[in-house]
């Protein structure tokens, strides 16, 4: 995609008559760092030592609406792109300025407006970190409901623009499911606001039009979203199911009861088996705690690990050491025995290189069943009740209760497992995650035939969390190894194509929150169909000159405003 | 174009029978009414039509036909909906139903109550339209505690453009795959597309159904209580508030259940709960804790099932409000004085209750009388105009308020989509 052309001086030139010299950047550093996300196939090539194929022309830290706007009527003007960035934590490559542009980043803008205790809202500033956001709203008696594991490297303009989910969704929602309304400066230049405080508005949803946008439409600078007075009671819980099938079948009663645990997590056999290797030291650290209440205990942010300044979000994997096929089965039962620290990480690099041989054990060697994780959370009287329905409604439904300290152990370790791993891959060998939806009629024939179309190639592993009342998502980890860069983004885009090609066959969605970006934009037509013409007519209608984060959701790079030739 | 020919076509697209002329004065251009049998031929209709430029106005039960003066000056074709009325898919699994768009919501309801499902605690006067009529506005009213606006039960919509392309928005309980597509349907007032049919979320018919009925010393007091209630996470199938003298209108000689005559500043507060057993009686009793905390106390249940009758569409007269006005939770009193007030100073009395209460505020509906008899007529419009006004200003939200500023968006989409602008020409604008 050719880049758009700018006189860089005279970029830089209007850009510090806007913002001042000190919120602009056209430096090497900042031009790379603003290149990319956290989308693990960019990270490949980093790690190769490929400097990035996409830069900006310039990023700026604006601090106002007005400024906002200002520089989005400059681009137009100047006829370049304008790429919305949040926290940088997009898994997708939503952020690659595909032709160049300046990067926004909305940091700066991030004041907490206005916490309404009689409409129960917040007007917020699309820049506010998720993890400050949270911690201020706690401190006055609220939450939003909202937690991501990358709740410490995202922000509320991301996830509103990604359409994000937190752990506890299944009570409080998916972001979009509690936003009402947005300040948005569209690709035209304009400042709007959406939706009136209610829903006695005529005409089309404009807020959920534009969420989800990921920045193609226009810049959401500010939202107001719905709280929920923090929880006085939290209740957790571990179950164990005999399968996935009898596991999804407990969940699916259990909300279409009309009950809603705040977070209810399945995992499958072989990511119970794995987990329980990596578990068992760090559940060694509650032995002997006393089985904690639940009253009033506070979801403690401060105790997760922070990551360290630059250093990335996802996981490194081990150096694989292929010993003789007969020998991974008993090795992988002995590391399980065992139990013992670091042998995780053994078991893993073990499996990568045996990636069909493991998929296949995992079925039979590992059926030692599925663990599951529920909790509930809210106001005090109605959740007691809740549990007390949710808990026997499990039961009934042949779930075997294994206690407290599971609930509770994983609420404790819940954003762990994003940062326990190290920035960079090794060798080849790189992890992702693919999270998709269906219905409940559709679910296992989803879970099958994904986990079949990826177990070719990676160790897959999946836990079905995000439960409605209508269906369920599935959280696919997998991992795989190849010998060098080109080999290995052959073999990472083939899982994604085998795999989402999957996903559209049995009629599930390609994303139930990681977002689209450009990972995904190849999907988008097999995901949406003629129904892309509508997308194509927002985009028409909010960014005439696709100017907005061209190239992402699928739609194209190009730029529309090609030069008219007057008629003759 | 030719007018017999083109009546002609539309017979073979959707059978002889199944076209009509409507009758027009003298001048107007022609105008048939066409009722398709599925939702390839809607789209050979629009498709036929889009060629000659010739509007088309969906049709649900017709409640609401479209003002389509501003288009009098091209042919048109109504499209109706009422051969669509069949439940394509009920998926009892994921408590889903794909039906057709011109099935009405008591339809719906008959073919789910038998099998223990419904659509929800919707308001019942809201199922006589069609599932098309009802997705395509979107009016206050529309919600429900539990179960919140109708537009979030919409998992997906199949509709035809202008140009005849049919699309299906993918079913998934949730996504993030860009923007939710089905919502540029929903509230579209027939300006996007045709929706020829819809997937929405059902649900189990309640274990449990409580009503109770309570008495509070005030207006404001009941509205306190309620929320009280709902910030305890209650979440009832039914709530509304009465001031006294609505309380007398809709529930006449049962109010005498409430003990002696019941106080003019008093009010009614109304609920229903509903699901398991245990919730439901949780549910209620969050509320008459709430209520004494207030200062209210409970009453008579008989008045809550008095209650539950009229809104079931028991066959009663209770005339249309005046006028209804949506507010957020803290703008609710405000509006209610203010147009108590501005009546007053009119010569009228405004009587009111509050429903419909949902995340984002509830509706209160008004109705104005002098002499105890409901106004009408000009005198109802003068006095309407002036309470209006005051509602609004009270920060109130007056039914069919739309925001200016997205005008030039919606008619940008929409010269996207329908470049020829024949669908709908005259709504939204
Ligand atoms: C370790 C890890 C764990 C994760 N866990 C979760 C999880 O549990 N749940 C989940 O949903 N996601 C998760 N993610 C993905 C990611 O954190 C989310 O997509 C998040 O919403 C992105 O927010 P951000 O602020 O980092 O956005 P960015 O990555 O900066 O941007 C994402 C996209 O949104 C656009 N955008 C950003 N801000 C705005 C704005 N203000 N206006 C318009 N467009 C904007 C960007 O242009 C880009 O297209 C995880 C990621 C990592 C690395
Ligand atoms: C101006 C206005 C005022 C209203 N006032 C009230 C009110 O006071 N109280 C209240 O409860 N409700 C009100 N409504 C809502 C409305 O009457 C009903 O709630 C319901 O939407 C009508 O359903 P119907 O089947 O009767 O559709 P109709 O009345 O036949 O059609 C309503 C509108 O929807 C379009 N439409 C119908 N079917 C389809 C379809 N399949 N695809 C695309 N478009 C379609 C029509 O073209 C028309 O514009 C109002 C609606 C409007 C437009």
């Amino acid at each position: 995609m050719p880049r758009a052309h700018v006189d860089p001086d005279r970029l830089r030139r209007e850009l510090e008559s806007l913002l001042g010299a000190r919120r602009v950047s056209m430096r090497d550093g900042d031009l790379d760092t603003y290149a990319r996300d956290m989308w693990p196939r960019l990270l490949l090539a980093r790690r190769d030592g490929q400097l990035p194929e996409h830069r900006p022309h310039a990023v700026v830290w604006p601090e106002t609406q007005r400024e906002l706007v200002a520089l989005v009527k400059l681009a137009r003007s100047l006829a370049i792109p304008v790429i919305p960035y949040g926290g940088g934590s997009g898994v997708c490559g939503g952020v690659v300025p595909l032709r160049g542009g300046i990067t926004i980043d909305l940091k700066r803008m991030q004041a907490i407006r206005s916490v309404s205790r009689d409409e129960m809202v917040v007007d917020v500033e699309a820049g506010l970190s998720g993890e400050r956001f949270e911690r201020e709203l706690r401190r006055r008696g609220y939450t939003f409901g909202n937690f991501p594991s990358s709740i410490y490297c995202s922000t509320v303009g991301g996830w509103l623009a990604t359409r994000a989910a937190g752990q506890l969704s299944t009570k409080y929602g998916k972001v979009e499911d509690r936003v009402a309304g947005l300040t948005v400066i569209t690709g035209r230049g304009e400042l709007i606001e959406t939706d009136g405080p209610s829903r006695a508005v005529r005409g089309p949803n404009w807020t959920q039009l534009l969420v989800g946008s990921e920045g193609t439409l226009g810049i959401i600078a500010a939202a107001r979203l719905r709280l929920s007075t923090a929880p006085q009671l939290e209740i957790f819980r571990g179950f164990e199911f005999d399968d996935v099938a009898a596991g999804t079948e407990a969940i699916r009663r259990v909300l279409q009861r009309g009950l809603r645990p705040a977070v209810v997590r399945l995992y499958d056999e072989l990511d119970t088996f794995i987990n329980s290797l990596g578990k068992k030291a760090a559940t060694g650290d509650h032995a002997g705690a006393p089985i904690t209440t639940g009253y009033g205990a506070p979801h403690d942010l401060s105790a997760a690990p922070v990551p360290m300044p630059g250093e990335g979000a996802l996981p490194v994997l081990p150096r694989p050491e292929p010993p003789a096929d007969d020998g991974v089965v008993s090795r992988l039962l002995a590391i399980a025995r065992g139990r013992r620290r670091g042998l995780h990480k053994e078991a893993v690099g073990l499996a990568l290189d045996h990636a069909k041989l493991v998929n296949r054990i995992a079925g039979t060697v590992a059926r030692r069943g599925c663990r599951m994780v529920i909790g509930l959370e809210g106001a005090r009287i109605r959740t007691e009740v809740e549990a007390a329905l949710t808990f026997a409604e499990l039961a009934h439904a042949g779930g075997r209760d294994t206690g407290e300290e599971a609930g509770w152990a994983w609420l404790a370790h819940r954003y762990a497992v994003s940062y326990r791993m190290s920035p960079t891959f090794r060798d080849g060998a790189f992890v992702d995650t693919m999270e998709v939806a269906s219905t409940w009629e559709r679910l296992m024939d989803l879970y099958h035939s994904v986990r079949d179309a990826i177990s070719q190639h990676a160790v897959v592993m999946a836990h079905f969390s995000h439960a409605y009342a209508e269906g369920c998502s599935i959280y696919f980890t997998f991992a795989a190894h190849a010998d060098d860069l080109a080999g290995s983004r052959r073999l990472y885009d083939t899982i994604w194509r085998d795999g989402l090609e999957a996903v559209t066959r049995v009629g599930g969605t390609i994303s139930h929150h990681h977002g689209v970006g450009l990972l995904k934009g190849p999907y988008m037509a097999g995901e949406h169909r003629e129904g892309m013409a509508v997308l194509h007519g927002l985009k028409q209608s909010l960014d005439p000159d696709n100017l907005m984060n061209p190239g992402k959701l699928g739609m194209a790079a190009a730029p529309t405003g090609v030069p008219r030739k007057e008629a003759s | 174009m030719n007018r017999d020919a083109f009546a002609r076509e539309l017979g073979v697209l959707v059978g002889d029978g199944n076209v009509q002329g409507v009758p027009v004065t003298a001048g107007e251009p022609p105008a048939w009414q066409v009722a398709p049998g599925s939702a390839a031929e809607v789209a050979e209709v629009v498709r036929r039509c889009n060629r000659d430029g010739v509007a088309v106005l969906p049709v649900g039960s017709g409640a609401r036909p479209t003002r389509w003066k501003a288009v009098a000056e091209r042919p048109r074709v109504h499209v109706a909906m009422r051969r669509m009325d069949h439940v394509v898919h009920l998926d009892e699994t994921s408590l889903l139903v794909h039906v057709q768009a011109g099935l009405t919501g008591a339809g719906l309801e008959k073919v789910l109550v038998p099998r223990g499902l419904s659509l929800g605690d919707y308001p019942a006067t809201m199922l006589g339209s069609t599932i098309g009529g009802m997705i395509a506005v979107r009016t206050p009213g529309k919600s429900s505690a539990r179960h919140g606006f109708l537009e979030d039960a919409v998992l997906g919509v199949s509709a035809v453009l202008a140009d005849g392309r049919s699309i299906h928005t993918r079913v998934a309980p949730r996504r993030a795959t860009g923007p939710d597509l089905a919502r540029a349907l929903c509230g579209s007032e027939g300006t996007i597309g045709v929706i020829t049919s819809v997937v929405l979320r059902i649900h189990l018919k309640a274990e449990a159904r409580l009503l109770a009925a309570y008495v509070l010393p005030s207006f404001d007091a009941a509205l306190a209580a309620a929320y009280l209630a709902l910030r305890e996470e209650c979440q009832p199938a039914g709530l509304r508030v009465y001031d006294s003298a609505e309380a007398r209108a809709h529930l006449g000689d049962e109010l005498a259940l409430a003990g002696p005559a019941l106080d003019d500043d008093a009010a009614l507060l109304l609920v229903a709960t509903a699901g398991p057993t245990d919730l439901a009686v949780c549910d209620r009793d969050l509320v008459t804790s709430a209520v004494e905390a207030e200062g209210g106390a409970a009453t008579d249940p008989r008045l809550a099932d008095a209650w539950w009758k009229l809104r079931g569409g028991d066959p009663r007269q209770v005339p249309p409000p005046s006028l209804q006005v949506t507010a957020t939770p803290s703008k609710l009193r405000a509006v209610y004085r203010a147009v108590r007030d501005a009546a007053r100073d009119a010569g009228a009395t405004a009587r009111a209750h509050v429903s419909r209460f949902d995340a984002g505020g509830a509706v209160v509906f008004v109705t104005l009388v002098a002499d105890g008899k409901p106004l009408d007529g000009a005198r109802l419009d003068a006095v309407r105009a002036t309470c209006e006004q005051a509602a609004g200003d009270a920060g109130g939200w007056l039914l069919g308020a739309r925001p200016a500023q997205m005008d030039p968006y919606l008619a940008a989409l929409r010269a996207e989509l329908d470049p020829n602008g024949i669908l709908n020409p005259g709504a939204l604008s």
